[in-house]
């Protein structure tokens, strides 16, 4: 019943109508596959079109007595990640059954944020390009003095002009993610072990008599580090620059997973990819619903646990909460997430602008309460700090 | 060609009958995509929650189509070393100081070096060689780094692969291929798009009776129905990790090792080690178990 549509053969047939021909396909039946590989890419997923040929062929094998053999061909070979799964059964439904658009649909959509809350992040004119961002590290200390002082100078005290030039110093500051030692060897002079199997090479080339001792130590690899940046009203000051702060990170060390919250969390690190920072903040701005809204660390740090640390996200990794702890929510489950999140991770590094080295965290409640199972406190108010936090990087293990 | 006499079955019905046979119960969905990676030789990657039967479905179709399984569990830092093949270099050395002991190094002996004696196999050049005697089984691929998945690609469209002392291998027929993850992170889409792709979900309450029925017969059917009742409650909950069917399984099983033939509070509570396996989730599940197990 679903093959009722009798086009004419067309003569500028597909491609994958033209390989099905030669299997006694019926024409008609391709044209109609054809057609629901094309309303499927209209619905916005990434068929291709030897996914087309392969879902033709998978029909062509199982001759298909019933529209259910039809769907489970589509969804083997034209969907390729669970995602997709709720677009294609509504294209589907819609294509094979005649369910009107609409009628039953599930999945919702990401919503976008209105235009205005885009201004938020707006970069004044200044702000960085590609070229500029690939400059090489600035040399600390031969600043011009406008510089220097603009490297003490609070960000939430900072005119837009000079924040756009701060942005572009936190664009240079070069991070190196803490290392562990992996299983792997790798040739060291003066490691700790030898390496018996390169020695074993180099005594087969004859010609050496007496080899010299080959050795070698455990490689050393870069740890992922995982950002969770407070994006919220009290935090909306410093999101910029600590987003662009997750930009230059996000370029500088492989393995880094950026997170906003507010009042629910947001997964940004495929926008970081781009490579125009503008784009990237624009896009980033757009997805994270609450921006300037309120703070609810606690939840938002478990909704990272449940869906994101469980599945090993953060297994080994350093995590760093940026966030200057005004908390909402209740203190209970900051604590209980927070706990868990210390299991599920290597180390927690919690930068907190408010945060002063001489009189310590301000006493708030959510700093109490997660004081015992983060492992270093950093500022970040000032370029200053976040120089420093750079430089600490490396070493916390 | 094909050295055992399996023939692909005609229809999905045939496949998941024969599947059962072999103890595995698949859904239409799933036989559909299995049968479909049969006919066309195409690369099936299962992704689903854990303990749902990724990693069974490639033992049970090696058992039925009587090819030998060849499994390759990725970890982060896997290299072509630990998954293709290397060289013996113990042996070749040994080789080498015997040759020299009786002078007799020439070019020929020395190229013999680096003969096949010499190749250790690792699981995908013996699936390459195995051919259609194999099914290989690219076990947890989401574990392994990014650039084990591009080399992964290179096999996967062309099934061959060059070692450059010894020349291509190429594989004859096209081995059975699963790939499993467990989506701790997103593949990439071109490796995704050499292969069909499944999602596993959990069973529903029916399928998996029928499941528990067929992997622990001697089990009671009242039993069964009760404890995968009481394992779709501990679904609905708010739990870290959710129990799979291998859950379920093991869950019958405990209760059969300490001589329980009902579920109760009591030996749900006895027993619950064998189901939830993370402390907040047991605290949790032990302070409802009546809302678990109801009816005591």
């Amino acid at each position: 019943m679903i093959w009722t549509s009798s086009h004419p053969t067309s003569p500028e047939s597909s491609p994958a109508a033209d390989v099905m021909t030669s299997q006694a396909v019926d024409q008609n039946i391709v044209d109609r596959l054809v057609e629901f590989g094309a309303a499927l890419r209209e619905a916005g997923l990434p068929v291709g079109t030897d996914d087309v040929l392969t879902f033709c062929a998978s029909v062509a094998e199982l001759s298909p007595s019933d529209s259910e053999d039809v769907y489970w061909c589509g969804r083997a070979t034209l969907v390729n990640r669970r995602d997709h799964i709720p677009i294609y059964d509504e294209v589907f439904r819609r294509f094979f059954l005649h369910v009107p658009e609409g009628a039953e649909r599930k999945h919702t959509k990401e919503r976008k944020a209105p235009q205005g809350s885009t201004g938020t992040i707006n970069v004044p004119d200044a702000e960085p390009g590609d070229r500029e961002s690939e400059e090489p590290p600035m040399v600390l200390g031969l600043q011009a003095s406008s510089l220097e002082i603009q490297r003490k100078k609070r960000f939430s005290v900072c005119s837009d002009a000079e924040l756009a030039s701060v942005r572009r110093m936190i664009a240079s500051i070069r991070l190196e993610p803490p290392r562990r030692q992996t299983r792997r060897y790798t040739p060291d002079a003066s490691g700790a072990q030898l390496d018996i199997r390169r020695l074993a090479r180099s005594a087969m080339s004859l010609k050496e008599s007496s080899p010299k001792l080959l050795r070698m130590d455990r490689k050393q690899k870069a740890r992922p580090l995982v950002l969770l940046l407070d994006i919220s009203g009290s935090m909306a000051d410093h999101s910029r620059n600590l987003l662009q702060f997750a930009y230059s990170m996000r370029r500088a060390a492989r393995k880094v997973e950026v997170f906003c919250f507010g009042t629910s969390l947001t997964r940004i690190t495929p926008l970081l990819d781009r490579r125009n920072p503008d784009a990237a903040m624009r896009l980033a701005s757009e997805r994270v619903l609450d921006w300037d809204g309120g703070t609810r660390i606690g939840d938002s740090i478990d909704t990272f646990v449940k869906d994101w640390g469980r599945r090993g996200l953060s297994r080994g990794a350093t995590v760093i909460i940026c966030s200057d702890g005004l908390d909402r929510g209740s203190p209970a489950t900051l604590a209980e997430a927070i706990e868990k999140l210390e299991r599920l991770s290597h180390r927690i590094v919690w930068m907190n602008p408010l945060y002063d080295s001489s009189v310590g965290a301000p006493p708030t409640l959510a700093m109490s309460v997660v004081g015992p199972h983060i492992d270093e406190i950093a500022s970040g108010k000032d370029l200053e700090s976040l120089e420093a936090f750079a430089a600490m990087l490396p070493n916390i293990g | 060609m094909n050295a055992s006499s399996f023939e692909t079955p005609a229809s999905v019905e045939d496949l998941q009958e024969q599947l059962r046979g072999v103890g595995y119960i698949a859904d239409r969905g799933l036989g559909t995509a299995s049968l479909i990676a049969l006919r066309l030789s195409r690369p099936l990657l299962l992704e689903g929650e854990v303990g749902v039967g990724k990693t069974e479905l490639a033992k049970c179709l090696a058992q039925l189509t009587g090819r030998q399984l060849i499994r390759l569990q990725c970890y982060e830092g896997i290299d072509t070393h630990q998954a293709l093949y290397e060289w013996d270099y113990a042996r070749q050395m040994l080789h080498v100081r015997a040759l020299s002991e009786h002078e007799l190094a020439d070019a020929q002996t020395v190229g013999g070096l680096y003969s096949e004696e010499f190749l250790l196999e690792r699981p995908l050049l013996q699936a390459l060689r195995a051919g259609s005697n194999a099914v290989l089984l690219i076990d947890e691929i989401d574990r392994a780094d990014d650039e084990f998945e591009a080399f992964l690609l290179e096999l996967l469209s062309d099934f061959q692969i060059t070692i450059p002392e010894v020349g291509t291998v190429q594989a004859e027929d096209r081995p059975i291929v699963i790939l499993t993850s467990n989506r701790t992170r997103e593949l990439h889409d071109a490796l995704k798009r050499r292969c069909l792709y499944h999602w596993i979900g959990y069973p529903t309450a029916s399928e998996e009776t029928n499941i528990v029925s067929l992997r622990a017969p001697e089990v009671t059917e009242v039993l069964v129905k009760k404890v995968v009742a009481s394992v779709h409650r501990l679904r609905d909950m708010d739990l870290a990790k959710p129990p799979g069917v291998a859950e379920t399984l093991d869950w019958v099983e405990s209760l059969g090792a300490i001589g329980a033939d009902d579920l109760t509070n009591e030996t749900a509570i006895d027993t619950l080690g064998a189901v939830i396996k993370d402390r907040d989730d047991l605290d949790l599940v032990a302070s409802d178990i009546t809302r678990v197990v109801p009816g005591g």
